[in-house]
C-alpha cells in the first residue's frame, strides 16, 4: 500500500527526533532502490522461499467449518522458520541493512516473535543486533528470550513505563538516535514514521498474495478475511491482497483484553481517537490530558496503544471492519483450534479466530479466510496460568 | 543567549515557582518550560523521570499553562517544550490560543524541520524553533529559514538529553559555522552542557546554550539550584 508522501490521508508522517531525518531519507531511497531493482526482489523472495519456507499452504479447517457452519480457511504462517509471520519483514529489512552498509541492527520486540526474527536475521547475515523488550514482556514471553540470545542477540530488558512493547520501542529510537551513523532500526511492525509503514507492508505483501492465489485457484473469492490487529503487520500483509476486491469484507480484530474501560484493553480503533506517538499520526488510546493511556492483553503482541497509519486510514475510509474480541475469547478460540483442528495457534491470532467463531451466524454457509499469522508454543505458560485460574 | 529548561509543574508548584525565579534573577535570557508527556522518546533517564514523576502527581499540560501564565510578568524570554502529541490533541489552535503572545518560541523534539507547517497550518501562531543537529545537511538550511524563530536549536550530540558533547570536534564546529553561515539564526546548544567550562565552550562556538538534564537534576531544590546557575555564569 503506497503512501503519499509519507502520508494515508491525514495519517502518518514523521514525527522523530530531526536528527533522525537524515537515516529515514536514506532508508526511504535504499527501499525504493530495493523494490525497483530485480536481483534484489529476486534475492529477497529466494531467502522466503529456501529459508523461511514460503510459501505457506491455506488450510480448509475441516472441522471447525462443520462445527460452526461455514468455510474456515487458514493462512498457515505459523508454519514460518521461527514461527510467525514476522520474519518476511526481518528478511527484508536485514538485505536493506546490508545494503546500507550498517553493521548494527536493533529491534524492539512484544511477544518476542519480532525479536526472535530478527536475531535469527541478523545471524544470517552477519550482523550485530540488540533487542529492546519490555521488562514485564520478558517474564512472560522467556522461550523466544532464550532463542534471541542463542542466535546471538543482546536482549535488553526495559524497566521504563509499564514494561512492555511501547517502552521497547521508546528504548529502541533512542538507541538509533545515539547509533544512527552504524545503525539500522529494524521495526517490526508498520508503525512508526515514514517509510516503515510501507515498507514492513511492502514485505508482508507476499501473505495476501499467495492467498488470493489460492482463492484464484479455486475459482472463488473468500467473502471474509480476518486478521488480528496490534501493530497492524499481519493484517496489513493479508489485507494487501484483497484490498482492491470489494466484494471481500475485511475484519481488523483488537485485543479486547479485560474489559473497555480505559487501560484494560487495547483496541486502539475502537477506543482511540487522533494522536502522535512513537512517529507517526494515527490513531492513538490516550487519557484527557493527552497521555498515552496504559494497555492490556493477555498476548503481548497485541498490547500497543498505537497503531499502523494505513489502518487509521481503512478505518476511516470503512474499506476494512474494525473490531474487538476480550481475552476470555482469544483463549477459548485457542483451546477451539487445538482441539479441532490439531493446531496450536498464537494468542494472537487466536483474537481474529474467537471473532470468527463468535460471528458463526453471520458468516453462515461463507468462505471466510483467518490469517493464522504465528503458533502458540511462546504462549504456553501463559495457558497453563489461565487454565490454573479458572479451575 | 544563555538558557535553562525546566520540567514544568516538577517537583510540585512552589518548588517550580521558586526555580522558575532562580533562574530568571540568574543573568539567564531564556527559560523552557517543559509540558510532560509519558512517552518522551528525546529525554534521558533525569528528565524521563521528573516528567513520569509529575504526571504521577497529577501534573496536567493544563496546569502548566496556567503556570506559564501566572509567571508572565517576569521579563525573561520564555519557551515550552514540548511533544508533539500534546499539542495536536489538545488541539493546536486551542493550545496556541492559551499561550500566544507569552512565548517567544516552541520546542517539538518529535516535530522535525519538515513537519512543521503542518502545525502551522492547522492554527499554531507559535514560532517553533528548528532543530539542527551533527547530521543536518546544507540542503536542510532552508528550511531553517522559513521558521519565525529567533534561535535554532542545536543539538551537539548523537543521543538524547544528559548525554556528553565534544565542543571541541571539528564535526561540532563545522556544523555550527555552516549554520552561522546560511541562516540568520543564533545558534543555541543544546543537550550536553554540564559545567561551567562546557558553557563558555559552548558560546565561543555558538550564540547560546540550554541546559537541561543539569537543571532538573537540581529542581526539587532551588538554593542548589541557584548555585549551580552561579557556576554556569562564572
Amino acid at each position: 500500500m503506497r503512501s503519499n508522501n509519507g502520508f494515508y490521508g491525514e495519517y502518518g508522517g514523521q514525527f522523530v527526533p530531526e536528527i533522525l531525518i537524515p537515516a529515514l531519507d536514506e532508508l526511504e531511497r535504499a527501499y525504493q532502490e530495493f523494490r525497483n531493482n530485480d536481483e534484489s526482489v529476486t534475492e529477497f523472495d529466494r531467502y522466503l522461499s529456501e529459508y523461511a519456507g514460503r510459501p505457506t499452504p491455506v488450510y480448509c479447517a475441516k472441522n471447525i467449518s462443520k462445527k460452526y457452519g461455514f468455510h474456515l480457511y487458514l493462512k498457515r504462517e505459523d508454519l514460518l522458520h521461527t514461527g510467525a509471520h514476522k520474519i518476511n519483514n526481518t528478511i527484508g529489512q536485514a538485505l536493506l541493512a546490508r545494503f546500507m552498509k550498517k553493521s548494527r541492527v536493533i529491534a524492539e520486540t512484544g511477544a518476542g516473535q519480532h525479536g526472535v526474527a530478527t536475531a535469527t536475521a541478523a545471524a544470517l547475515f552477519g550482523l550485530n543486533c540488540r533487542i529492546y523488550m519490555g521488562s514485564l514482556d520478558v517474564e512472560r514471553q522467556m522461550p523466544n528470550v532464550k532463542k534471541m540470545k542463542l542466535l546471538g542477540a543482546e536482549v535488553v530488558p526495559v524497566e521504563e513505563g509499564l514494561r512492555t512493547l511501547k517502552d521497547a520501542i521508546s528504548a529502541s529510537l533512542k538507541d538509533w538516535v545515539t547509533n544512527v551513523t552504524d545503525t539500522h532500526y529494524l521495526l517490526g511492525t508498520v508503525a512508526g514514521p515514514h517509510p516503515f509503514p510501507e515498507m514492513v507492508a511492502y514485505f508482508h505483501a507476499v501473505t495476501g498474495r499467495e492467498a488470493a492465489a489460492y482463492f484464484r485457484g479455486k475459482g472463488i473469492l473468500p467473502d471474509c478475511v480476518v486478521a488480528c490487529v496490534g501493530g497492524g503487520s499481519n493484517a496489513m500483509g493479508i489485507f494487501q491482497g484483497f484490498l482492491d476486491q470489494p466484494d471481500v469484507a475485511l475484519v481488523g480484530v483488537e485485543a479486547g483484553g479485560r474489559s473497555l474501560n480505559p487501560g484494560d484493553n487495547a483496541a486502539t480503533l475502537s477506543r482511540g481517537t487522533r494522536g502522535i506517538f512513537q512517529g507517526a499520526l494515527s490513531y492513538l488510546l490516550q487519557d484527557d490530558h493527552c497521555q498515552v493511556q496504559d494497555v492490556h492483553s493477555v498476548s503481548a503482541g497485541l498490547d500497543y496503544a498505537g497503531i499502523g497509519p494505513q489502518h487509521s486510514f481503512l478505518k476511516d475510509t470503512g474499506r476494512v471492519r474494525y473490531t474487538h474480541v476480550n481475552d476470555g475469547q482469544a483463549l477459548d478460540a485457542f483451546h477451539e483450534l487445538t482441539r479441532l483442528e490439531g493446531i496450536i495457534p498464537a494468542l494472537e491470532p487466536s483474537h481474529a479466530l474467537a471473532w470468527t467463531l463468535n460471528h458463526s451466524d453471520e458468516l453462515r454457509g461463507k468462505h471466510v479466510l483467518v490469517n493464522l499469522s504465528g503458533r502458540g508454543d511462546k504462549d504456553l505458560g501463559i495457558i497453563e496460568r489461565h487454565t490454573r485460574e479458572d479451575r | 543567549m544563555k538558557g535553562i529548561y525546566l520540567a514544568g509543574g516538577y517537583p510540585d508548584t512552589n518548588t517550580f515557582r521558586d526555580c522558575f525565579h532562580a533562574v530568571a534573577t540568574s543573568g539567564f535570557d531564556f527559560i523552557e518550560v517543559g509540558i510532560p508527556f509519558n512517552d518522551p522518546i528525546a529525554d534521558g533517564p533525569v528528565i524521563a523521570r521528573a516528567i513520569h514523576d509529575s504526571l504521577g502527581n497529577g501534573v496536567t499540560p493544563d496546569q502548566v499553562m496556567n503556570e506559564i501564565h501566572s509567571l508572565r510578568n517576569s521579563n525573561i524570554k520564555k519557551y515550552v517544550m514540548t511533544y508533539a502529541n500534546i499539542i495536536y490533541s489538545y488541539g493546536i489552535k486551542k493550545f496556541s490560543d492559551r499561550l500566544t503572545g507569552l512565548l517567544n518560541g516552541i520546542i517539538i523534539p518529535d516535530l522535525p524541520n519538515r513537519m512543521a507547517h503542518l502545525f502551522h497550518e492547522n492554527g499554531l501562531d507559535i514560532p517553533i524553533v528548528p532543530f539542527a543537529t551533527l547530521e543536518t545537511r546544507e540542503s536542510d538550511l532552508v528550511m531553517m529559514n522559513r521558521s519565525g524563530s529567533e534561535i535554532v536549536y542545536f543539538i551537539g550530540v548523537r543521543g538524547i538529553t544528559g548525554a556528553q558533547s565534544n565542543f571541541e570536534s571539528p564535526e561540532l564546529v563545522h556544523k555550527i559555522r555552516m549554520i552561522k553561515e546560511n541562516t540568520d539564526k543564533k545558534v543555541v546548544i543544546g543537550f550536553g552542557i554540564k559545567t561551567g567550562e562546557d558553557a563558555r565552550q559552548a558560546l565561543k562556538i555558538g550564540d547560546g546554550f540550554v541546559v537541561g538534564t543539569e537543571a532538573v537534576r537540581r529542581q526539587r531544590d532551588p538554593e542548589a539550584l541557584r548555585d549551580y546557575l552561579r557556576s554556569l555564569c562564572q
